[in-house]
């Protein structure tokens, strides 16, 4: 009896310890690297082949896993010291994992291996910690466009070269306003700017989704509040609250709604469900349910390949002054504090971030180098295959790109502003959710 | 019980006379009967082991954890009551227990309405077993499949659902993205879901009631309706609250469908308990807070329950 108890107790023992240990953290000549990108394990498995080719006996195993479990299942792996020896991460979550001591500072690696970190044109800055130390380096970089189908607009009577060059106010929305609403078709045949028009039956919205998606409005409202100089933060980095009631950024969210009132743009939940998309912007743009939409560089292979539609890509609007604001955003590759196997990891990641491996794996065209040689090769690498890439490459050239600061408590930020956000391109809120939307950020940056 | 004592006591007397106290009773078995206790003891191990492991000690540590600032990569650090005061202080977490009691109450009166109906029509028809399978088909499907079946049916553009109405009313109807309809909605998917689970339920309740009782009230000339709410009602009570404590509690602890769906969208409409203390925990790594709202909840359905069982008084029946 006393066996078969012990038996039985080793049993559950082992059948709970079973729960805590599966793919253990590599060590020995095996580099485990996540990423949360189909098409970036595509393209990283190029330079996977070629380092594995120069550093004989290495293995590296790239891994991917959507982006909706992939911070959960990084963050599972910290605690149960199974995370991968390095891994792409959004700077969302920079200060929740540095803070809590599960990123290795790359700065002394930088040092000895002399990395020169000029050779990075966007995003070296973001990846610092408040700690003044260098925590990734950087992984791509995007931006937001405009992508419009090209025939809509000829039926239309806009030329292209306009589209090129929209110009935008908040009083009344500028050049960017009017192709919008001449873009517009209700189910009758008229166009947004004619008599008569429906804005309760829309057979093609002029302007995707311009409401709702996010609260720092990257792929539509940020390219246009910030050419009147407007940023979300009180400072570059690490903010201690965002600018929801500058009368800049008011105004702006009015034009916005005014905009899905007069029946330009979507309303919110037309195509999306839970905040996400039930039809993709690519799919919207491809049958003819939109005609513009913001998106951003990470989607432009994707509209510049949907078949028997000629999609064209413009930058975004010119501001009150003359100048064009785009926010950009850069990923970062990260070590592991926790890793086995740091030189080597170093190795790889530095090998990534090199002007070889961005070469070649950005020549697939699915993200944007941070290096501007290996970016001039993905344009001409895109160009072949019929994608114009120009437009991102003169945001760089012109300088008007700007990167989004890194603040606190990523997730937190987003769960509670996001509602309100909704709440006010619904109608159910008006004026009256800026200061609380500012008073939520302040409260939430401050915390810790 | 009687006889039980009477049998120890014959044993007692039936005993060695040289015993001088009487041994404790449990003692007194036979031989055969003594071992009965390891084997039930060897027998209930596993489920003591399984109830200890995966409930109680997690239990007492999310307890332990409630009272913690936890933020699962370094170690817990006590903090008494705070958590406590920001939760009393927390809007959202409010705003969140309103949205859940509107979907209990919702989905409770709904699908319990709905269920007692089949399952007295049923009882009345006297279907076979084939009917009663497949009233339970939907129960057997799980809620995620539940919820995205249901949201590509119910989409605005896409939806078959919503090209039936746009063709009768012109317009579609957001029923996961706008604020009036998302919890009505998720009810009605989660009444869909449980509601063949209940109606058997019922059902093998309704086959308790002796048929006499009827032929009475036939005799007495009382309608269909009259013998409904007179005689099957009040017999039904003892099976018809613990559908409704079950009801309860399942629609409060509600999270798979919301999450698939809706994800507590849109701004917070549909944002239900088990979702808020989902991001908080899962999302945003917060997990002593988590705990403390998990806590909270625990309490509550204790409290919910406790007052149903005692307000019913479920253990009674009316047939006796």
């Amino acid at each position: 009896m006393r066996i078969a108890f012990a038996a039985l107790a080793a049993a559950t023992a082992l059948v709970v310890a079973g729960c805590g240990s599966s793919d253990a953290g590599s060590g020995g000549n095996t580099v485990n690297w996540w990423t949360w990108d189909d098409k970036q394990a595509v393209a990283y498995g190029e330079c996977e082949k070629a380092f594995e080719a120069a550093n004989p006996g290495t293995d590296v195993k790239i891994t991917r896993y959507n982006v909706d479990d992939y911070f959960t299942k990084l963050t599972a792996g910290f605690v149960a010291g199974t995370a991968p020896d390095a891994f792409q991460n959004s700077v969302q979550f920079l200060q929740a994992y540095a803070s809590q001591h599960q990123l290795m500072p790359l700065d002394d690696l930088i040092a000895k291996s002399s990395v020169d970190m000029k050779k990075f044109s966007v995003g070296v800055d973001t990846w610092k910690f408040t700690d003044g130390k260098q925590y990734a380096l950087p992984l791509d970089w995007a931006a937001s466009a405009l992508y419009y189908n090209a025939d809509m607009l000829t039926k239309a009577g806009v030329p292209e070269a306009d589209v090129q060059r929209l110009t935008w106010n908040p009083d009344d929305g500028g050049t960017f306003d009017k192709v919008v609403a001449r873009l517009t078709i209700d189910k009758f045949g008229k166009h947004g700017d004619e008599p008569g028009f429906d804005k309760s039956q829309i057979a093609t919205y002029g302007i995707g989704a311009m409401a709702g998606r996010s609260f720092i409005g990257e792929t539509t409202w940020a390219p246009f509040v910030n050419t009147l100089g407007w940023r979300l933060g009180d400072k570059d980095q690490w903010p201690t609250k965002f600018n929801y009631t500058d009368p800049r950024f008011t105004k702006t969210m009015k034009w916005v709604l005014s905009l899905t009132d007069r029946g330009f743009s979507p309303k919110l939940g037309t195509f999306t469900t839970g905040n996400q998309s039930t039809i993709s912007d690519i799919d919207l743009i491809g049958s003819g349910k939109v005609a513009m939409t913001m998106g951003g560089s990470w989607s432009a292979s994707g509209f510049g390949k949907i078949p028997g539609v000629k999609v064209g890509i413009a930058p975004t609007v010119l501001g009150p002054d003359g100048k064009r604001s785009v926010l950009s955003n850069s990923n970062g590759n990260n070590i592991w504090a926790g890793t086995k196997n740091p030189d080597l990891a170093w190795k790889w990641v530095s090998y990534m971030g090199g002007e070889e491996c961005q070469t070649r794996a950005g020549a697939t065209g699915t993200f944007f180098p941070s290096i501007p040689a290996a970016m001039d090769n993905t344009v001409t690498s895109m160009k072949s295959q019929g994608v114009d890439l120009t437009v991102f490459n003169q945001y760089v050239k012109d300088g008007v790109l700007h990167p989004s600061s890194a603040y606190a408590n990523g997730s937190a930020v987003q769960s509670a502003e996001q509602p309100l956000f909704e709440a006010y391109f619904a109608g159910q809120r008006s004026d009256d959710v800026f200061p609380e939307m500012e008073r939520v950020s302040q409260e939430i940056l401050a915390k810790n | 019980m009687v006889t039980t004592l009477q049998d120890n006591s014959a044993q007692v007397v039936r005993g060695p006379a040289t015993t001088a106290p009487p041994p404790p009773l449990r003692r007194k078995g036979p031989a055969s009967r003594r071992n009965d206790t390891w084997v039930a003891w060897l027998l209930v191990t596993p489920a003591v082991l399984g109830f200890g492991v995966f409930f109680a000690y997690p239990m007492l540590r999310g307890v332990y954890l409630s009272f913690t600032d936890f933020h699962i990569l370094s170690p817990p650090v006590w903090t008494g009551l705070e958590n406590i005061r920001e939760l009393l202080n927390d809007n959202r977490f409010w705003h969140s227990l309103g949205v859940t009691a509107y979907f209990v109450v919702l989905t409770v009166v709904l699908g319990i309405g709905v269920s007692l109906l089949t399952a007295v029509v049923l009882h009345r028809l006297g279907v076979g077993t084939t009917v009663r399978g497949l009233m339970i088909l939907p129960f057997l499907i799980s809620g995620v499949v539940t919820a995205l079946v249901w949201t590509w049916m119910l989409d605005p553009q896409l939806g078959i659902v919503n090209q039936l109405i746009t063709w009768v009313t012109g317009e579609p109807v957001m029923f996961f993205s706008s604020d009036a309809w998302a919890v009505p909605t998720l009810a009605a998917l989660n009444v869909w879901k449980s509601m063949g689970y209940n109606a058997v339920l019922i059902f093998a309740g309704l086959q308790t009631i002796p048929a006499t009782i009827y032929e009475a009230g036939r005799i007495d000339g009382a309608s269909e309706f009259q013998m409904f709410r007179s005689l099957t009602l009040p017999l039904l009570r003892p099976i018809l609250v613990m559908v409704v404590i079950l009801n309860v509690i399942n629609a409060t602890q509600i999270f798979d469908i919301v999450q698939v769906s809706t994800k507590g969208g849109p701004a917070d409409a549909s944002l239900v308990l088990q979702m808020y203390i989902y991001d908080k925990a899962f999302g945003q790594f917060d997990f002593g807070y988590a705990a403390t709202m998990s806590l909270a909840l625990f309490l509550m359905l204790v409290a919910v329950t406790f007052t149903q069982m005692r307000m019913a008084r479920a253990g009674e029946s009316d047939t006796d």
